[in-house]
């Protein structure tokens, strides 16, 4: 009964849907869509192009223009964090067991490995606004370094304590930088520095240290869930 | 310098081929690790020389990226490989016509 109860409604709310969306002036049939009408359309125009000055055009649209929802995301990822902290962090905590002993090539071959991959995410972080990536992949492959040491290592122990701080410090760096927005310029995360050259490293104002900022915090989110779900509690 | 970037590309997809089909065509567990990252390793390898010397002329900041990426694959590739025969080992998925067990010589537990 539950079962037919929730098809029904699963079926209604289609068909309702369907019928809002279907032939109506907002949502125009595949392919005959106007883009310089809309706001998408002025997003991608080349005088606005030029006021954010990041070469990459989704860059331009999520930290230029939408960095307001940008912080909505940042902050999804950090009440994530949160909740996984709440349910799994306790105080007196030791770190997960391994079946086996990862040998010696395993542990000294992942440590150089850290290095190269620390060197590509911070590569992909600063280089944001200039090629594709930016502070979210760049954080996960931060995290996933940290993931890659807990498990070619049977000694690793994360500093979960400076993971913490470093999110703090850059989450609140990051909507001060925001405010500095209404100081200097008319709006919240206005691109009060200048712009500089399309294409240059030193470009594109504000964005660059946000995309740091971001990364470093998607980062440390990221390795402080990976280290409590891999920590369990001391037994006393 | 075009010729040659040529050369090692060829000869990377020649070790992938040769690879993709070890890993179809050997008889163990083994074999087909070493088919699979042996040949792969190598074949990687020369296809990125391959673009290295391609990018002399044009890209010169490429170089240093390709570098990175030679060194990550040379690290990790052997390593993964030996994690996995290890693993295997241990899960005694062993083939019968084993001759030599240097593992077993020094005492280690399977």
């Amino acid at each position: 009964m539950r079962k037919l109860f929730g098809l029904a409604i699963t079926f209604a709310l289609g068909l309702v849907i369907i019928l809002a969306l279907n032939n109506t002036v907002n949502f125009p049939a595949f392919g005959e869509v106007n883009l310089s009408e809309r706001i998408s359309g002025a997003y991608l125009s080349e005088d606005n192009v030029e006021e954010v000055g990041s070469a990459n055009l989704v860059t331009s649209i999520v930290i230029g223009f939408r960095t307001f929802d940008t912080l909505g995301e940042v902050t999804v990822l950090f009440i994530s964090s949160l909740g996984v902290a709440f349910i799994l962090g306790r105080k007196k905590q030791k770190r997960m067991n391994l079946n086996f002993k990862p040998n010696f090539m395993l542990r000294v071959g992942s440590n150089i490995l850290l290095a190269i991959i620390l060197v590509t995410s911070f590569y992909i972080i600063l280089h944001g606004h200039l090629s594709p990536g930016g502070g979210f992949p760049g954080g996960a492959m931060i995290a996933s370094s940290v993931l890659l040491l807990y498990l070619a290592d049977d000694r690793f122990r994360s500093n979960i304590k400076g993971f913490k701080l470093l999110e703090g410090f850059a989450g609140s760096l990051f909507v001060i930088i925001g405010l500095l927005g209404l100081v200097f310029a008319t709006a919240f995360f206005a691109n009060y520095l200048p712009t500089g050259t399309i294409g240059n490293f030193l470009s594109a104002g504000i964005i660059p240290i946000i995309y740091v900022l971001i990364g470093l915090k998607v980062g440390s989110e990221i390795a402080g869930i990976i280290d409590n779900f891999l920590t369990e509690e001391e037994r006393a | 310098m075009t010729i040659l970037s040529y050369i090692f590309l060829i000869i990377g997809a020649l070790f992938f081929l040769l690879g993709g089909l070890g890993v179809f065509r050997m008889p163990d567990t083994f074999n087909r690790i070493q088919a699979g990252t042996k040949a792969t390793t190598l074949g990687a390898f020369s296809i990125i020389v391959g673009v290295l010397f391609g990018s002399v002329e044009n890209h010169l900041d490429w170089i240093p990226k390709l570098i990175i990426i030679i060194v990550f694959i040379v690290i990790s590739n052997p390593v993964g490989s030996s994690t996995i025969a290890k693993a295997t080992y241990r899960s005694k998925n062993i083939p019968d016509n084993l001759i030599q067990d240097d593992l077993k010589e020094r005492g280690e537990k399977q």
